[in-house]
This record gives structure tokens, sequence and C-alpha cells, in this order.
């Protein structure tokens, strides 16, 4: 089936079963494999992508779900200014360890930021509960989202 | 399996008229793709329906609100309308699946894959919530009391989609409300017991209740016994009030959580909100 | 010491990183391991589903293992896969590779398997039971004193049990071999803790019809905790033969699933103390110890995690006459494995909650009792080790201060008397000994290399790999610092037994401890033996001289001496110390425990990287938390968990708040950190349970059933 859908920016076309996973059709169709595959049961966020906007696991999505949607995914977001200064502050307090979730927590936290950027520890936790992490203990992610809330604010960014 | 994308409604039942075997219902996907990947579904045909947008939005009508059956937990999370008429409601579904899953699940997803641990059906069932039903040349309403017939056995033919749920305005007014959902952590978590509540207090006497109970039975349902006994009657004292609801509620022992736990808790939790306060 | 940024941070945040699964190379094949779904039988045959042409698939079994069908491991009972007969579900059978991905697991998921079936001991407390089911060698620690048992001392005497624990590193474990014709080299990419390890599985496997393995890690390693450290052999070993046999790459990349289901876990303990206290000195005068892990179908590395529990098992204390013994025990299911901590947690667990038990029957604060037993100077271990610092003491009085235990001690009580909620409050401590045990690191022999560009440029050669504890980033800061060069310009090469030497597997605490400094030795050997305050005008005034490369090797350490069979002498030369409190809630009508707090103070002496320091001690607190709490993997008349989804680690909504204090870290020696963590936490939740409810649960998880279970038994 011809999936057409905006990626990144920009609009594209792909022939795929309607069904193929979308968590497939990014790594192996286009090649985007920073999108990471940690259960492939929409359990543990390492898959997240934006929808629309919002953030969605891609492991229990299809092909057809994303036809003129927009997607957007940690490589790409990486590289707008949100995205550069949240990579920044998560980099400075060293939250990052095995980082195989970390796409995942990027994709979120954008999200959170875009839509709420409260520096607000129980609303930062309460959107990340959708991300597991077995390394970190969360404790520097949610220091890294609360930083980057507060440099949004001071920047006068969002 | 095979898989066909329907242009409109009309054009799905036709398909659903015309083609044999098992068919399942894309919504969002969250329980479809996990029981694809299990193997719980194996043959049978999946019929694309999210982009029907007939099954989307939250309108306001002079006496109820209608939600498509597809709208996601996230637009009733954030919508005024249910924030205005059903805050309850709105706070309660805060505690289903994830932030994640919210931006892709959906009510109608969630009552018609029938798991007797659906997070939003308890809800739905003390708001007096109805159902439409929708077939080829008809569509009718019918209250979602009234949609399981047993363990994923649905009152609905196989050719039929849930359209819409119907909520009543006034369905949260005048009345003290209660929920609580129990998983084994507070994000991500499968029920191992929830329970929704309604009452109504005059001269320290429940007028009214409203009792609904998740993954205590075999489909979510309404404590029927319980209320009957419950109206009219003073606080009841321990004993009778357990002897009662165990009529109501048949909870089970599962790799999740044990059946003496589950009744004790739910038993719990009821009396607590009973307290007149 | 300094919080310099992450080698890797940016790489990982962004998506660029490689980990294992993507990787890709032409005309690679996908592999899977075909595992037995039963828990014990003969094999009689395989039946292939029909309509399918079997040529296109690549299928191995024993039948086809060129080399020995033997997993190197401490003991080598486990066949890569099985012959005549499946010893535990999850057992591999075959390996099978095919290059359509999902054409492999639909084929793979028919195969049919024909056995005789025979009688299997699945139960935990079944197996742990009954001695009957005990094998190996036992092991003993005799520090027994013939001394008299006076009729007045308190006799404490209980069985302390802890389940299975799933490490989920968020990355499934996996592998990717390519065979090489010309030069018969079979070449490995995996997600992977110990390199050597895995090119000597490989070899095994081949034998001769390999010149050699090189195994190199994959770029990114999504977490291992001690998962990655032997299973790896197995994948490693069967994805290297369906890529010789097929002539094609093949990668192999567990489901989670899958991985949940046959990997190895930490071993379930049943640990039975009995312990002599005098009333009047509040002294604990003898101890011992009936310790027992299942094992799992087969021993492979058990032995050495039994000898790290017994070393553990009388714990922070000073006890003058005890016995401990240790054995394994075998059931039919899946061997288990290294886990962070490495049986460490387990005995901990075990003398912790006996400590409490002991100070209830003494009517005493449990805090009291820990300060009257607790490790000084001079104070000798059930090995016979004499302790040099007092630093655990120190930890134990900076923990209860910084928690305020002794007020809320009394506050909660009181609290708790006039609420049926309750609150509670928990202490624990301890200590974990660092690097391999005994002799283990005389035997490992660890060499590492350092090369100097001509470009000024320094190259660290180690085999150890960064499975998110930081490793390549901190190596390299402990070489920069040394010799005083810019962190830019220092590397760690990634681990690849071609081009590394072997500087001993990633576990054990010892890649700082152990490697680190050894490479801190050699920078500062190097800047004495070339006489530079500035290496890169140095390299510039002597630009011919370089590439330079320079290399040492860990030098047998006169001070350990420990005998393997008596259990007698220096088990670590260095111990990193910590003491622990939980502060709890108790919800008393869904009997679910809140955590509200945890601290932990510890010293694991310098902190080379204090914010990546303390970011494995959240990382191990939380995992030791969850241990206490809520993980368990297999529930008698239920089996064993299938996926993600009910295997309840803390998402971030159910994270405590956490604080951590490092003691002694502007000392000159880090130790071991990575394991220290994990140790404290459980323990010290079930106490502070014990404050809140008055009630002792022994076995781990406190899971709201088990505490209802409790409550209701008492009455």
């Amino acid at each position: 089936m011809e999936i057409k859908f905006s990626l990144n920016g920009n609009d594209v076309i792909v022939d795929v079963p309607p069904m193929k996973r979308l968590i497939d059709v990014l790594r192996d169709d286009f090649g985007l494999s920073g999108t990471k595959e940690g259960c492939g049961e929409g359990e543990c966020g390492a898959c997240s992508i934006l929808l629309n906007g919002l953030p969605v696991t891609s492991c229990i999505m299809n092909a057809v779900h994303v036809i003129d949607k927009k997607v957007e995914t940690v490589e790409y977001l990486a590289e707008t200014e949100l995205g550069k200064l949240l990579i920044d502050c998560f980099d400075e307090v060293n939250a990052v360890q095995c980082g195989f979730c970390f796409p995942g927590f990027v994709v979120a936290a954008y999200h959170y930021i875009k839509e709420k950027a409260e520096a607000d520890e129980q609303e930062i936790k309460h959107a990340l509960s959708g991300n597991i992490c077995r390394c970190t203990g969360y404790v520097k992610v949610i220091d890294a989202v609360m930083l980057t809330c507060q440099r949004v604010k001071e920047r006068g960014m969002r | 399996m095979n898989f066909y994308q329907p242009k409109n409604l009309s054009e799905l039942f036709r398909y659903c008229e015309a083609t044999d075997g098992k068919k399942y219902f894309l919504a969002g996907g969250s329980d479809i793709n996990v029981q694809l990947k299990k193997k719980i579904i194996t043959d049978g045909t999946v019929i694309s329906i999210n982009h029907l947008k007939e099954l989307h939005g939250i309108q306001e009508l002079d006496e109820e609100i209608v939600v498509g059956a597809l709208t996601t937990f996230r637009e009733l999370i954030t919508s005024d309308i249910i924030a205005q008429y059903f805050p309850y409601f709105q706070t309660s579904l805060k505690q289903f699946g994830s932030p994640l899953l919210q931006n892709v699940a959906t009510p109608g997803g969630n009552i018609a894959n029938g798991s007797p641990t659906a997070d939003a059906v308890p809800l739905l069932l003390v708001l007096n919530a109805r159902i439409r039903i929708l077939a080829k040349s008809k569509m009718h309403k019918l209250p979602l009391s009234d949609f399981y017939l047993g363990y994923k056995k649905f009152n609905m033919k196989p050719n039929e989609i849930i359209g819409s749920v119907h909520i009543s305005k006034d369905a949260e007014r005048d009345w003290q409300t209660f929920y609580r959902k129990i998983g084994s952590r507070k994000s991500l978590a499968i029920a191992k017991l929830s329970l929704a509540g309604m009452k109504r207090i005059e001269n320290d006497k429940i007028t009214a209740v409203k009792l609904a109970a998740g993954s205590l039975n075999e489909y979510p349902r309404r404590l029927k016994n319980t209320e009957a006994f419950l109206v009219d009657s003073n606080m009841p004292d321990e004993d009778n009030l357990r002897k009662i609801l165990a009529e109501d509620i048949t909870p089970i022992s599962d790799m999740r959580s044990d059946k003496d736990y589950r009744f004790e808790v739910c038993y719990r939790l009821l009396s607590r909100f009973l307290r007149i306060e | 010491m300094k919080n310099i940024r992450r080698c890797d941070g940016v790489a990982k945040l962004n998506g660029s990183i490689k980990f294992l699964d993507d990787y890709k190379m032409e005309d690679m094949l996908y592999g899977y391991l075909y595992y037995a779904k039963f828990d014990h039988g003969k094999l009689k045959g395989i039946k292939y589903p029909s309509g399918y042409d079997l040529n296109e698939f690549t299928i191995v079994n024993a039948q086809d293992i060129p080399g020995k069908n033997e997993v190197p491991e401490p003991e080598c009972d486990q066949p890569f896969m099985a012959e005549s007969e499946v010893l535990h579900f999850g057992q591999i059978m075959l390996g099978v590779a095919h290059a359509n991905k999902d054409k492999l697991k639909i084929f793979c998921e028919a195969i049919e398997v024909e056995y005789e079936e025979l009688p299997a001991i699945t139960d935990i407390d079944e197996c742990l039971d009954d001695e009957n089911n005990a094998f190996g060698k036992v092991l003993e620690i005799d520090h027994r004193r013939n001394i008299k048992i006076e009729s007045h001392w308190i006799k404490t005497h209980h069985i302390y049990r802890t389940p299975h624990q799933e490490h989920v590193y968020m990355e499934t474990q996996g592998m990717l071999a390519y065979f090489k014709p010309e030069s018969r080299v079979m070449n490995v990419i995996g997600t992977l803790q110990c390199p050597f390890f895995v090119k000597e599985a490989v070899e095994a496997i081949m034998g001769d019809n390999i010149s050699d393995a090189i195994v190199e890690a994959s770029e990114g390693i999504g977490g291992g905790f001690g998962g990655k450290e032997d299973f790896p052999n197995v994948i490693a070993g069967i994805t290297a033969l369906l890529a010789y046999k097929s002539g094609k790459p093949v990668k192999t990349v567990l489901d989670r699933a899958d991985d949940i289901l046959i990997t190895t876990k930490r071993h379930p303990s049943r640990i039975e103390i009995v312990s002599y206290t005098d009333p009047d000195s509040q002294k604990i005068k003898s101890l011992r110890i009936d310790l027992r892990l299942d094992a799992g179908a087969y021993q492979t590395l058990s032995p050495v995690v039994l000898s790290r529990s017994v070393l553990h098992a009388s714990g922070g204390y000073s006890i003058e006459d005890s016995y401990i013994m240790g054995r394994l025990f075998r059931s039919n299911t899946p061997p288990n494995g290294a886990f962070r901590g490495f049986g460490a947690p387990q005995a901990i667990y075990a003398i912790e909650a006996h400590l409490d038990r002991v100070a209830a029957h003494l009517n005493i604060d449990p805090y009291r009792l820990r300060q009257n037993n607790v490790l000084q100077i001079g104070a000798e271990l059930p090995s016979s080790q004499k302790i040099r610092e007092d630093h655990l003491a120190a930890c134990l009085e900076k923990v209860v201060e910084i928690s305020d235990y002794q007020k809320k001690n009394e506050e909660f009580k009181l609290w708790n008397k006039t609420h049926t909620d309750k609150r509670g409050i928990g202490l624990s401590l301890g200590l974990h000994g660092g690097g391999y045990t005994g002799n283990g690191e005389n035997m490992l022999d660890s060499e590492v290399r350092i090369l100097i560009t001509a470009d000024a440029d320094i190259a660290i050669y180690v085999a150890n790999t960064d499975m998110g504890q930081g490793a390549y980033t901190t190596l390299a800061q402990m070489v920069s610092e040394a010799i005083d060069h810019p962190i830019s310009k220092t590397k760690v090469i990634n681990p690849n037994t071609g081009k590394t030497p072997n500087s001993g597997p990633t576990v054990a605490s010892r890649t700082i401890y152990i490697v680190g400094n050894l490479l801190r030795k050699l920078a500062l050997q190097i800047k004495a033996d070339l006489q530079f305050s500035d290496l890169s005008a140095y390299v510039k005034a002597n630009a011919d001289d370089f590439p330079l490369e320079f290399r040492t090797r860990f030098l047998p350490d006169p001070d350990i001496y420990f005998d393997d069979d008596t259990y007698q002498g220096v088990g670590y030369k260095d111990f990193s110390w910590a003491a622990c409190v939980v502060e709890i809630y108790f919800h008393a009508d869904t009997y679910e425990v809140e955590i509200k707090k945890c601290w932990n103070v510890m010293d694991v002496g310098q902190t080379v990287n204090p914010s990546i320091a303390m970011g494995q001690a959240h990382g191990g607190i939380i995992q030791g938390l969850a241990f206490g709490l809520s993980e368990f993997f297999y529930k008698k008349g239920f089996g064993r968990k299938q996926g993600l989804t009910d295997y309840t680690m803390m998402t971030s909504s159910d994270m405590p708040e956490i604080e951590v204090e490092f003691l002694y870290k502007d000392s000159l020696l880090p130790k071991g950190l990575g394991e220290l963590p994990m140790d404290f936490p459980a323990p010290a939740l079930r106490n502070a349970f014990y404050h809140a409810t008055g009630i002792f649960i022994d076995e781990l998880p406190l899971t709201p059933e088990r505490i209802f279970q409790a409550m209701k038994d008492r009455g």
C-alpha cells in the first residue's frame, strides 16, 4: 500500500504492507535507526516519535496510521533549536548512561517542553511516566528537563 | 492476515457483509498490535477505521455529550467540554496507561476489546453511558451495561461497530464520586482491581448509589446487588457488606495478584467510599 | 576529580550511535535461537512446518558443532545446544537463519518438538528447601572459635528468601557474526560486557574450522548489569555457527519476550541464619549461615556467584564465632547468572533482615545494635581478613544524621499509635569487595596499553566495555588527568579482541578500580619515563619517535593471599562501604508500601567523575528498591513472566526521593562503585516495614499481596 506522509519535514511516499509496524518503516524503509525497539509491546517508550506533534510508541502503530500525518523522529528533533537545548541540558548533567532509552526521552521531553515548559517536578515525572529507563533511576533525567524548562524561560523560547 | 481500508462507513459495512471470517477493527492499534505479536490473533481481516471522521470528535448536544468512539484519551483529558461536565471522569482517566498510550488509545477500542481490566469501562458504567452501535442500514443505542454478555462476548453483531459513547450532561451533577485504580505501579499498570462509585446522601442515608468494578469479573460491571442493598440502608455492618459484595465480584488469582487480596481491597475501598463525611 | 561530559552523550541523545540492531551488512541473514518450551524431557524428534523449502533456511543443531558443545564458563556444564535431553525451559535446541525477519519468525514458531516428558523442579521453594537438589562444590568458611554459648544469650533463627530479578537492559541481547573464508577468521560484533569471554566461546564451538575469532563491542551497548556477562557466549557461538554454515553474515537479536524468558537472572536465594547475641554487651557472639542459591539447570558461573555470596554473608559486622556454608541447588530452569551485586544483594539482604530480628529480640534500637557490632579497624571477617579502615562506621553515623533517623524513629512510633496507615524508617549497612575474589585478579593478569600518536592523540586500549556506566569517559579521564593532557585528545578505543589487550571482563566493579588504576599507573609511568610537562610540546619536539606504545600488566599483589579451599585469606583487597536508610508510608487499605525517601551514604574512594558516579548510585538504588518492593519473575502456580507488561520496574511516577552522599571522595584511590548501591535499599525497605507495622516479612518482594497474607496470618 502506498503510504503518503510527512517525515521529518519532507513529504514522502513509501510502498509497504499497511500493517507494517511504524518502527520498522522508519528503521528499515527510511534508515532512521535513532528510534529503538525496547519491548515491542508499547510498554517502554524507547520507540517514541511525534505523530502530529504528540509522542506515541511506534512499535504498536502501523504504516496505515500515518497517512496524511506528520511524523518527526529524534534525528529531526535533535536539530531543532529546542531539541539542541534539551540535548545540551541532558548532556550537561551527564544524564545519559547506556543511552538506549534516550531518543524516546528526547521525544517525550521535547513535547512536554513545547506544550508546558513548566519546571514542575511532578508534572515532568508524569509526562515521562511512559518512558522506562533502567540505568538512571530517572533522577538526572528529571533534573535535565527542569534545567531545560528554566533555560527556555530565560531565553524566551518556546 | 488480510487488510482492508474503507473510504467511509458505508463501504465498511458493505465489505463486512460481503466478507467471511474474523474481522478486527483497527483503531489506535495499541491492543491489536500486541495481540498480533503474541499470536492471540492469527487469521482474519484487519479493517482500518482510525481515519473515519464520523467516529471522531466530542459534540455537545442539548441533553448529552457525544464522544466519537475513536476520540483519544488525550483528547478527553484535555477537552474543555469534558472538564465542564465530567470533571470526575476526566481526572480519573489520567490514570489510564501512560501519557504515550493516552495519545492513541480510545474509549471505543477500550470497550470493544472486552478486557476485564479495561480502565474506562467502570467509569462509563457509573455515568450510565450509552453506546451507539452502527450497522449497515441502521444504528441503535444501548446502555453500556447491556453491552457485555460474558468474557469477550458482546451484545453486538460481528458486522457492527461502536460509533460513539453518549453521556447525559447531568451525569455527574449532585453526586459524590470515587475512583481508585490499584496497579503494581503508578504508570503503565494494568489494574489489579478498580472501583468507580457515585453516591447521594440525604440525612445521613444513602439515597442512591452506583458502583462498578474493573478486573474483578469476567467483564467490568455494575455491582447491582450491592447497590440495591445499600440504598435506604444505614451504614451496613461489615459482615453483611462483605457477603453482598461477594455476590457481585468474582476475583481470581493470576500472575498479577491474588483472589483474596483483590476481594479485601475492593471491600476496603468500598467502605472508604461509603463513609458518610 | 571533575565533572567532564561523557564522550558519548550527544551521540546517544540524537540517536546517531549504533547499537547492535543498527548494524547492517550486505547479504545479511537474521538469526533466531529456537528454544524448548517444556521444562524437562528426552528429545525424540523435530518436525519442521510444511509448506517451506528447508533449503531457504540455515539450520544448525548440536550435531553441526565442529568444536565442543560446551559453553566456556567457570563450570563448563552447559551445552550450546541440547543434544538428547532438554533440562530447562528455554534451552536452545536450534539456530535458524533466514534473509527475511518475518518469515524466520513465522517458520520458527511453527516448529514442533517430540519429546518424552520427565519430572521437573521449577518452583523456587521446591528447589531450595530440598537438600537433595544441592550440586557442585560446597563452600565453607569456618571461623568457629569454640566459644561457649551462654544460657542467657538470645538465639535468633530465621530463613530469608529472595526471588529472581531480571536485568531489563533496555537493549535486548544480540550478536552479529560473519566469517572470512580467506583468513578463516570469524568476526563477531556484539552487545556485550566481556569480548574475550565471547572470543573463547566462539573458538570453543567452532574448533579447528576457524583460525581465530575476533570479537568487537558494538558502538553503543544498551545496558548490561551483568546480564551480558555470560549469555552472550551462547548467542555468539550459535550465531557464528550459522554464519559459518550459511557463508553469510548473521545477526541475531532477541525479542524482548524471549529475552525475559530464557536469559540469565539473579539467583533466587534461601539463607538460613542462626545467631546468638549477648544481651548485656549487645554483641552478636555466634553466627551460623546456611546459604543456598538456585543455580538453574547448569552451574555455569554460579560457583563464582556463590563465592561472593558467602564472603559477604556476615555483612558489615565483627562476629567472633562464625560458620558459613554455601551451596548451589539445581532446578529445571534457565541457568541463573551475573546481576549487579553478584550474590551480595541476597547475602546482605539476609544478614540485614536478621539484624533487625535480633534487635527486636533484644528490644533495642536496630541502629544501636549495628553500632555495637559494626566492623572497626582490626576486626576480622569470617575469612580472617583484617579490616583496615573504619569507614563503615562513619557511613552509618552519617546516614543516620542526614536522614534524621533517630527523631523519625520515635516520631513514627508515636504517630502509628493513632493512625491506621503507618509510617516507618529502616536501616541497613554493609560492604562490597572490589574486583575479582581472592586470587582472581592475579589469575586474570590484566594487560592495558596506551598509544601516543604523532599528533599527540592518546589512544587507550582495554577490553572493558561501556554499557552505560561511563567506562569510556572515566578511563579516559583518569589517563588525561594523570598525564595532564586534554580530554579531547584522549580516547578509549572501541574494545576489539584483535586490537585491544585482555584487561579482563567488565564485571565485579573492577573497571575503574582495577583497570582504571592500572591505566593511571601506566600514565604516570609514561610521564616519569619521558619526563615531560606538556605532552603535546614533547611530541612535537620528538615527532620522529612517535607513535609510541606503552603497556603494563596487573602485578600479582603480594598482599593478596587467599586459599580457595578453606576460604581463608584476603577475599578483596579493598572494600567499598555503605549505609542506607529508607522511609516509607504504608497504606493500610490497599496494603501498598509507598517509598518516601532513600538515603545512601557510600565510600567508594575517589569519585573520578562525580556526576557519573552519582548517576550510577541513583540507578543502582532504584534497582535495589524495586528488588525489595515489586520485582519478581516467577509466581507459584503461574510460572514465568512473559513480557515487559507485567515485570514491574519503577516508572518515573514511582520514583521516591533519593539522597546520596559520598564520603572520602577526595582519597587517592577509586574503589569499586557499580554494584554497591544495589545491595542495601531492599533490606532497609523491609526493615522500615517492620518498624511501621511490627510485622517481619522475610521474603522479597514486599508486594501488597504478600503483606496482606502476612497480616491475615497474624490475625
